[in-house]
């Protein structure tokens, strides 16, 4: 009987999910859409732009984040940068991307903090700075919305009590043995954490590879990525280019799966490498290495050390510090990298508001030179677009919190730990094949165009968020806990409702606005299995990217964005942990 | 022999390893069988298994099976969920709730049957018995290692346990705070006149030199009657 709870949470999760995928991949396999899709024009040059700002940005990130988590490791500035990571988690990518055109567009504020001065432009150039046919744009905006995730994945994983007390210990004692902070990191930590981060850094790749809002706004436009096309293709009348489209979002999935098959190959190269960097490089204890440090780690390759591990603070002249290692370092010093991020996101949200409030702003002009609230008024009366948005984003956050909870609670470890990559799946498979999917499921279910089941399609987008951010936490409890809850008499009920969720009210809460977040974010979901009769701030927001209207998309990408920081700010209140009465100098040590 | 604690273990194990076999241990009420033995043995098993938490230290490995009997003064508590048994338990973590107060972490254990004025009473006399006194509004956190496991012995001992079991309380305090703490600990067990196993690696620890068992790592081999 135990048995039930488990069955009916795999069924109820399970049975939307994997009935989507089953119509999407009914509709994928289809051999004239296939050679219509081949001897289409367009179709390999975008597949190699998707190749490209895929790898590239996904490279990009897994080397940023390794080099800050070597620098918030050594640090020990990991738990404060937490604090802040949310927040970047909460931009939506459409604003993100709004507010890097704002800043790089040939009318933007990079050229207008130049001009006429130092560029001597009177008018905006006819540079192709947002649409590059290059697709750096979309690049930077990839690596930019995606280094904070995986970071957070990194970072919760390093804070797990047990987790981080054995790795420090081990940090710590490879110093012992002779090696640097930044050797010791990149050859006993990270090896230990890079395994974690291979199901994050796969959402990484496919995010990068499938993402269609961002690709909108910033990416290259002729031709776009593969999954802009497919996303054409399948919003057009003609049924023979939708099933084009289907074929296309078929091909994401193989490029998907390509590219994590590249990655696994690369990643086996790499550890492969740094077992025999590592065996090249073993502890040398004798009291002269010590002295003469430095030598051990110039067998380990140059490139690894970049990739994972050193010290902005110790390029090369680091004997000096050896020794006192952390004492030794200022902990103070902030990583250029993050700086950099930190900055980007401030600029971009800086862009946002003003963009949302001005007026006639010609070109030279560093500020507008009319400042209007009328985006603002045109924004809150269309009150119903922002209130399907909370709505859509409340109830698939608290959907997909109540079953992860049950799923948590309820499920044997071992049934958690077969199914878990099947709940990730909307993270790696491309968001273009499940919209496919979802949008069939909708018809069958009598749902399409229908609020039940625009919420469907959000919870299963939502749902891989809200569990990863729950499940640390929960899986990190005490069991004894629990057993010594229930020896004092206590039922499970009384256990769960005045003991263990009270204790992760602060990750409950986390975990609900990731999910809000994650809904508000939704773009292709929203306009497709809601049949286009809804609109949300976000489909507002990238439809207007295409047009003229500066302030109002910019109100709207603010707005996407506020609301998720609101979420967030809900969460933080409601997790707020509890304030015990001060206490004087009363402490006695028995 | 119907009175105390009486556990009759066959088998503790996983499905591919037995850690305890053929055990049978009788505890009197206010008696202390002190049960030692090397990590791993499954003295920490044994326990579980009394208490009927064997799901909490099962953790990431093979759930454990029991194959056996629990008695408390004559009621078979094998099919009993734990918070049906009456047995009270007390980890080396004092695992004291830390988002409630030293006093609402006492106050949680007395039972509810109770008016709220005289389970207050209660609590009031169990932080003055743990030498606790004005310091029931403080956050858990913030008392010594000694004060914590000291409420959480007052904690188990409010909930009225008719069977008291000790996972190595002791094992995380410095040696002079030991000796301190354990002839507390064993006199307010006994007062309580309740059956009470206590399971350490320490000669030390050891309440009732009459009353020790041992068990080995390999257990087929150690057949244990008392």
């Amino acid at each position: 009987m135990s048995f039930f709870g488990p069955v009916l949470l795999a069924a109820l999760a399970g049975l939307p999910m994997g009935w989507a995928l089953w119509a999407a991949a009914s509709q994928v396999f289809d051999a004239p859409a296939w050679q219509a899709l081949w001897a289409d024009p367009q179709t390999l040059r975008a597949w190699g732009m998707t190749l490209w700002t895929g790898l590239a940005s996904t490279v990009l990130v897994w080397w940023t984040v390794a080099r800050l988590l070597a620098h918030g490791f050594i640090r020990q500035q990991l738990a404060r940068w937490l604090t802040h990571v949310p927040a970047l988690l909460a931009t939506p990518h459409a604003a993100m991307a709004i507010g890097l055109v704002l800043w790089l567009a040939p009318s933007g504020w990079a050229l207008r903090l130049v001009s006429s001065g130092l560029s001597g432009f009177d008018a905006p150039p006819p540079w192709l700075t947002t649409q590059d046919p290059w697709g750096l744009g979309l690049i930077l905006a990839l690596w930019l919305k995606e280094v904070p995730f995986l970071l957070w994945v990194a970072a919760t994983q390093l804070q797990r009590e047990d987790l981080r007390r054995r790795w420090q210990a081990e940090f710590a004692l490879a110093q012992t043995l002779g090696h640097t902070p930044a050797t010791a990191f990149a050859q006993v930590v990270w090896p230990q954490l890079a395994p974690r981060l291979r199901w994050p850094l796969l959402a990484v790749l496919a995010y990068g590879l499938t993402v269609v809002d961002m690709a909108l706004i910033i990416g290259p436009a002729t031709p776009p990525t593969l999954a802009v096309l497919a996303w054409q293709w399948l919003g057009d009348a003609d049924a023979a280019m939708q099933a084009q489209g289907a074929a296309a979002a078929g091909a994401l999935t193989a490029s998907v799966a390509i590219g994590a098959g590249v990655t696994v190959v690369v990643l086996r190269a790499w550890s492969g490498l740094r077992t025999f960097a590592s065996r090249g490089s073993l502890p040398q204890r004798s009291p002269r290495q010590f002295a003469g440090e430095g030598s051990h780690r110039q067998k380990i390759p140059n490139w690894l050390l970049h990739s994972c591990g050193r010290l902005p603070l110790q390029p090369n002249g680091h004997s000096s510090q050896h020794g006192h290692s952390a004492a030794g370092l200022s902990r103070g010093r902030m990583s250029g990298l993050a700086l950099a991020i930190g900055g980007a996101y401030l600029a971009v949200w800086f862009a946002l508001t003003v963009g949302s409030v001005s007026g006639v702003w010609s070109f030279p002009q560093l500020w507008p030179s009319l400042w209007t609230g009328d985006a603002w008024a045109q924004v809150i009366a269309s009150a119903p677009t922002v209130w399907t948005t909370l709505g859509l984003a409340a109830a698939s956050a608290s959907v997909c919190l109540v079953w992860s909870v049950a799923w948590l609670e309820l499920t044997p470890r071992r049934w958690q730990q077969a199914l878990r990559p099947w709940w990730l799946l909307p993270l790696v498979l491309p968001s273009v094949l499940w919209v496919v999917g979802l949008y069939s499921v909708a018809l069958q279910w009598r749902l399409e165009g229908q609020w039940l089941g625009l919420l469907l399609a959000h919870a299963v987008m939502v749902l891989p968020y809200v569990l990863l951010a729950l499940e640390p936490a929960y899986l990190a409890v005490d069991p004894r806990q629990s057993a010594v809850v229930a020896s004092l008499g206590q039922g499970r009920w009384t256990d769960l409702l005045r003991i263990k969720w009270p204790l992760l009210q602060r990750a409950i809460a986390s975990a609900w606005a990731v999910g809000f977040a994650v809904s508000v974010a939704q773009y292709l979901p929203t306009l497709y299995v809601g049949a286009g009769r809804f609109a949300t701030v976000t489909t507002e927001a990238v439809t207007l990217a295409s047009g003229a209207q500066r302030s109002l998309m910019s109100a709207y990408a603010a707005l996407q964005m506020l609301l998720p920081v609101l979420a967030f700010a809900l969460a933080a209140y409601l997790g707020r942990p509890r304030q015990f009465e001060k206490i004087g100098s009363m402490k006695d040590n028995t | 022999m119907n009175a105390g604690l009486q556990i009759d273990i066959e088998r503790l194990g996983t499905a591919a390893q037995t850690l305890v076999q053929d055990l049978h241990l009788h505890v009197p009420a206010g008696e202390i069988l002190t049960l030692m033995g090397p990590s791993g043995c499954g003295k920490s098993s044994v326990l579980a298994a009394t208490a009927g938490t064997l799901a909490s230290v099962s953790e990431g490995l093979q759930p454990l099976q029991f194959e056996g009997r629990v008695q408390l003064n004559g009621r078979d508590l094998t099919a009993l969920p734990t918070h049906l048994r009456g047995v009270g338990l007390v980890f080396q973590d004092a695992l004291l709730f830390a988002h409630m107060t030293v006093a609402e972490n006492l106050l949680f254990a007395v039972p509810r049957a109770l008016p709220l004025a005289q389970r207050q009473a209660r609590v009031q006399q169990a932080l003055q018995e743990a030498e606790l006194s004005g310091m029931g509004e403080r956050d858990p956190s913030t008392l010594s290692g000694g004060q914590r496991a000291r409420v959480a012995l007052m904690r188990a001992l409010l909930a009225e346990p008719q069977a008291l079991l000790l996972d190595e309380p002791f094992s995380k305090l410095d040696a002079a705070l030991r000796a301190q703490l354990r002839p507390w600990v064993f006199a307010h067990v006994r007062e309580r006149r309740i059956p009470v196993v206590l399971v350490t690696h320490d000669e030390q620890d050891v309440a009732d030199p009459q009353r020790v068992v041992h068990l080995r790592v390999t257990a087929e081999e150690s057949t244990n009657h008392v």
